[in-house]
């Protein structure tokens, strides 16, 4: 991880000798401590080594043209984007990933595109004049327009990644409340790119996690009558935001005690200590009356959903607060800002914060069941960007992106790297590489919950502060499960979605996807997408199945299932077109149908659905 | 295209094997047991009714004797979002300003057969809980939890008690509930029981059924569960069997997803759980009968309607609405009627309602879920009365954990033990099961006067889930030698069997 680190600082030539160092150490730790991988994962190991080996040789010989190609672009873009686009395959094939990663680290982010808009259509919505459907589901519709049309593809995607672990869910908010998760959703946009301790700090002052997670008009212990402080938040922000149930490694396995046992990082009275600190913390506007802290609507603020949560002094608890082995010592006089400041630097200086933070993007861009040197190598850049500062997302980012594993050319050949893409990710690659375009201009596809007829997943719409999937998922019955791999996304694959997914696309792919204009009474979903190219080809099963499997597997060579996709494109023949054109219709209904059987088939293949 | 025949299915899925396209997940179970008519007096199903995010089973079953309805009352009937219920005999106040407690009524009284000196009441909104225990049809397990070995109070303030891992975490609770270990486990005891019956089975992957999500209660060692969607299996394509118009698409479409063409293991895994999808739909698409088409549902019930078997009144608005508990436990029974078409004799289903995480907006939130678990609980017993199966089939409540007593304001925290029902015609209902917990008060540093209650007014277990597991599997046949095997902790217990199960 050393060898990395200087990597960053190192001039391109000596650069890539270094990775390629960091690659082989990495692959010596693997080798000798080979825990819960198996011998298919040694295997692979083995059979990277001499891949690796062939690999190198061929790159010293043309030390200096070296650049991604084709299939290595669309790869890294495919984790770090919605969805491999063309431009960005370019930018990557001819200036590399740095360079790519540069452009994306300079685009500022869009400060509020998500509060605003919810605003507008609200506004829009109650002025009555159309029949806008309930602001609720304009989350979901900003989240597709950002993630299918953003140029700031990397920010979008790591929000989405942090909004799987700092998790609020629309589903548990009511109303104009849904304004708080669009605003929260800004704050993930905002923070994606800052310091670990900025984002937690403005996660845990937003009103929307304030009503998540309850510790929003939280009251301090009253003993005459019984009343002790809200929990829900201290547990949570260290079990799921920060630090994680057991003391970790710096490489993301467990650290056990001299009986050999995990050791827990936090107990029930650590829970008590710091369910003090977020006593007396409400919606924020110019004073800090009881109204104002009950939320009555004599006093709401009109930005209270959107400006953070602020102290309460006369309901913050003044006892001591011990938690992590800290002491906040009681205080003659409530000071919620100092409390929460010692809360907060505890939590964010915790040691398993970089493994646990760490492994996680990692499953959330790269591979389900990263290996320890991986997660030790991000965790080290988590703790140190190099110049000192423990916490730079950016930093953090581009570790894992440029990780020797994520970057080696062994991992896409291996049998266990790599992930099972989310549903939502599926679907907003297929809308990308096929040109989706609105008719609104608003993108609106809402929700998606249903695994029966949907996607068993809504982006910021998870079933609990747990998110969609555990990252500690192991899915039973498996051959993941036979060698003890997490698999977070199997949590949401069962018997009942894979034919719904299937299903679901089906439409997608005939009808485009979402409602039928703002009103859902128009003739066609909003969001459609363009096979005009595809049209052009389908005469010719081969072509059409050649160019639909390059646009939606990049161009791999997989005989086995182009064979079986060109024999369904030819079950349907194209009748000959008689010399009226009287049978257009019907041969222009046979065209897309052909267009249709191809992408639907790949859409099904497990070729389009693991991200290796 | 047609539809294959049991034995079509059963040469293409040896073929398949043969082929080695499929995991083991696929290869050891076949989806049809033995083609005999299961009898009623060889089928036996427990069902596992998961009460999702930590019910708060003070607000379920109440202790109304003047000691404990004083501690009750005072710790949590508070201003300003009083959390307490009312005492028994109040008249429900149909009254949309007054206090929502009095909207509700009082708690509803219960007389146990044997009542410990105690007196008992159920949430105002569980009438038909009630009905079940006064008609000794449902049990009352009360303080139950994971634990090692018996633990006092004591033991746990000066931390000299071994405990279960990560208490109070939802995750790692569910997880100790169903598996008897900490996130990660991958066979619960669901699966392990129904297991050593998968002979009689005929293999089936019937055996072992969860609706609506991942639960690792119903996965076995090797039998992974069978997830189904609320309303029943969902076929892939078209009803017609063709894909945009033709039938070798719509094979080649089922071919792709059966098939990996890699060593990827996600690719195999995928593949494998689009078999067991693509077969099991097959199956079900003739054996399962329609939900309008037995004692389990309205015939005729138009499309976008709710079914009134499957409606109850949510107490928090007063509106007739769908019970999700009912509609899954709609689809266990059109499955449990499918059992001789199935050829299962002994089988485990997991349904769940979730919600139960009540922090805040405790007293509405709670009222509307315990209003859910008491009608679908009427509602499966009256339909399996109907079915001639009440006796064959035991349901039983689990959850994450209980809650605290404390109220924070206007909720509640999480907490350890709870109380828990069982219901059939095999239960010995009626009664309230195990040493009914005594309530206390708080002093000025959080420290309760019960013994039975932690800091926060959390409740220390005093039975077991090993106990209250091993009680449930020995009804389902398991020997009392298997059960020490199963459930690790339970011979640290002097009782093994709570005798709640005839």
């Amino acid at each position: 991880m050393q060898g990395f680190q200087q990597g960053l600082l190192m001039p391109a030539g000596k650069r890539r000798a270094a990775r390629w160092l960091t690659s082989a150490i990495a692959m010596a730790g693997l080798l000798a401590g080979c825990g819960g991988g198996g011998t298919s994962e040694t295997a692979a190991t083995a059979a990277a080594a001499s891949e690796r080996s062939g690999t190198l040789a061929a790159r010293k010989r043309s030390e200096s043209a070296v650049m991604p190609t084709r299939a290595e672009a669309t790869r890294f873009l495919t984790q770090a984007t919605f969805g491999a686009a063309e431009a960005d395959i370019q930018r990557v094939m001819n200036a590399g990933y740095d360079a790519w990663l540069n452009d994306q680290f300079a685009m500022p982010a869009n400060p509020s595109y998500y509060y605003n808009r919810y605003k507008a259509e609200d506004a829009e919505a109650k002025a009555g004049g159309t029949k806008v459907r309930a602001g609720g589901d304009t989350i979901f519709s900003s989240f597709y327009t950002r993630a299918l049309t953003a140029p700031d593809q990397l920010r979008q995607r790591v929000s989405f990644a942090l909004s799987q672990i700092m998790v609020v869910s629309a589903l548990d908010v009511n109303g104009d409340n849904t304004a708080a998760v669009a605003s929260y959703t800004d704050m993930l946009n905002r923070n994606a790119f800052g310091n670990y301790r900025s984002l937690l700090q403005d996660a845990t002052l937003h009103p929307a996690m304030g009503d998540y997670l309850s510790h929003l008009k939280n009251r301090k212990e009253d003993n005459r009558i019984g009343r002790v402080p809200d929990q829900n938040f201290a547990r949570e922000v260290m079990q799921l935001f920060s630090i994680g149930l057991v003391r970790l490694r710096l490489d993301g396995t467990p650290r056990l005690g001299a009986d050999g046992k995990v050791m827990e990082t936090y107990t029930q009275s650590d829970i008590i200590g710091l369910s003090r600190v977020f006593t007396g913390w409400s919606w924020g506007g110019p004073d800090t009356s009881e109204p104002r802290f009950n939320g009555l609507p004599s006093a709401r603020d009109p930005e209270r959903l959107h400006i953070p949560l602020q102290a309460y002094p006369q309901w913050h608890s003044t006892m001591e607060k011990t938690f992590l082995g800290v002491t906040i010592p009681a205080q003659a006089t409530a000071d919620p800002h100092a409390s929460l400041k010692t809360a907060l630097d505890t939590i964010a200086n915790h040691p398993n914060v970089g493994p646990f933070i760490g492994r996680q993007l990692i499953q959330r861009l790269v591979t389900s069941n990263p290996n320890a040197g991986y997660v030790r190598r991000v965790a080290n850049v988590f703790n140190n960007n190099g110049a000192g500062v423990r916490g730079d997302m950016k930093a953090v980012v581009r570790a894992v992106l440029l990780d020797s594993d994520a970057r080696s050319t062994w991992a896409p050949k291996s049998p266990t790297f790599g992930k099972l893409k989310e549903p939502v990710l599926r679907l907003t690659a297929f809308l990308r590489h096929y040109g989706a375009t609105s008719d609104s201009g608003r993108y609106l596809i809402v929700r998606t919950d249903d695994p029966g007829l949907a996607l068993a997943q809504t982006p910021l719409r998870s079933n609990s502060v747990f998110n969609f999937y555990r990252p500690g998922y192991v899915p039973a019955g498996s051959q993941a499960g036979a060698q003890a791999m997490t698999v977070p996304e199997m949590q949401i694959t069962h018997e009942g979605s894979v034919a719904g997914y299937v299903n679901y696309m089906r439409n997608v792919v005939d009808r485009g996807v979402g409602l039928k204009g703002v009103d859902n009474l128009g003739t066609r979903p909003d969001v459609q997408i363009s096979v005009q190219a595809e049209l052009g080809v389908s005469t010719d099963s081969a072509a059409l199945v050649d160019m639909v499997m390059g646009k939606l597997l990049a161009g791999q060579s997989l005989p086995a299932l182009r064979t079986e996709i060109i024999a369904a494109v030819d079950s349907m023949p194209l009748p000959r077109l008689k010399p009226d054109n009287s049978n257009l219709a019907w041969y222009e209904t046979v065209q897309r149908r052909r267009v249709n059987i191809a992408l639907l088939l790949t859409l099904a293949s497990h070729e389009y659905l693991i991200q290796r | 295209m047609k539809h294959i025949s049991r034995r079509d299915f059963l040469r293409r899925a040896s073929a398949l094997s043969a082929m080695g396209a499929v995991s083991p997940l696929a290869m050891n179970l076949a989806g049809i047991g033995n083609a005999v008519a299961a009898t009623a007096a060889d089928y036996k199903a427990l069902v596992c009714v998961y009460l999702t995010g930590g019910n708060d089973a003070y607000n379920t079953v109440l202790a109304t004797d003047p000691a404990s309805w004083g501690a009750y009352t005072q710790v949590r009937c508070q201003d300003p979002d009083p959390i307490g219920l009312r005492e028994p005999g109040v008249q429900a106040l149909r009254d949309s300003t007054a206090p929502f407690s009095d909207q509700l009524g009082g708690a509803l009284p219960i007389a146990p057969m044997h009542n410990q000196g105690r007196s008992f009441a159920l949430h105002p909104s569980m009438s038909g809980v009630r009905d079940l225990f006064e008609s000794r049809r449902l049990a009352v397990v009360s303080n139950v939890g994971p634990l090692l070995r018996p633990t006092t109070k004591e033991d746990y303030d000066t931390r000299t008690a071994l405990l279960p891992p990560r208490l109070f975490s939802h995750n790692d609770q569910q997880s100790v509930w169903q598996s008897l270990r900490g996130e990660g486990a991958t066979a619960g005891w669901g699966g392990r029981l129904v297991e050593p019956f998968l002979a009689d089975n005929g293999g089936s992957m019937f055996s072992s059924i969860t609706m609506q999500g991942a639960a690792v209660w119903v996965n076995g060692v090797s039998l992974p569960s069978y997830q189904m969607a609320m309303t029943g299996p969902i076929r892939i394509g078209d009803a017609d069997g063709l894909l945009f118009g033709s039938a070798v698409a719509q094979a080649k479409l089922e071919g792709i997803m059966r098939n990996a063409r890699s060593t990827h293991v996600m690719a195999v895994d995928h593949a494998a759980l689009s078999v067991r999808s693509n077969d099991a739909e097959r199956i079900l698409r003739d054996a399962l009968p329609a939900a309008g088409a037995g004692p389990w549902g309205t015939p005729d019930v138009v499309p976008g309607a709710i079914d009134p078997l499957l409606a109850y009144t949510n107490p928090d608005n007063g509106l007739v609405e769908q019970n999700s508990l009912a509609a899954q436990m709609q689809t266990v029974l059109r499955t449990i009627a499918a059992r001789g078409a199935l050829g299962i004799k002994r089988q485990v289903f997991f349904v769940n309602l979730d919600g139960f995480d009540t922090h805040n907006e405790h007293a509405r939130k709670h009222a509307s879920l315990v209003a859910r678990l008491s009608h679908a609980l009427a509602y499966l017993d009256t339909t399996l009365r109907v079915m001639g199966l009440a006796d064959n089939v035991t349901a039983f409540t689990a959850s994450d954990f209980g809650r605290g007593f404390a109220c924070n304001g206007d909720g509640t925290d999480h907490g350890w033990g709870g109380h828990h029902f069982v219901l059939g015609g095999a239960v010995r209902g009626g009664d309230v099961y195990g040493e009914f917990p005594s309530y206390g008060v708080s002093d000025t540093l959080g420290n309760y006067s019960s013994e039975d209650q932690l800091a926060n007014g959390v409740l220390l277990p005093k039975l077991s889930v090993d106990q209250y597991g091993a009680t449930l599997a020995q009804w389902f046949g398991q020997s009392a030698a298997d059960s020490e095997k199963m459930f690790p902790n339970l011979t640290n217990f002097a009782v093994q069997n709570l005798g709640f199960m005839a």
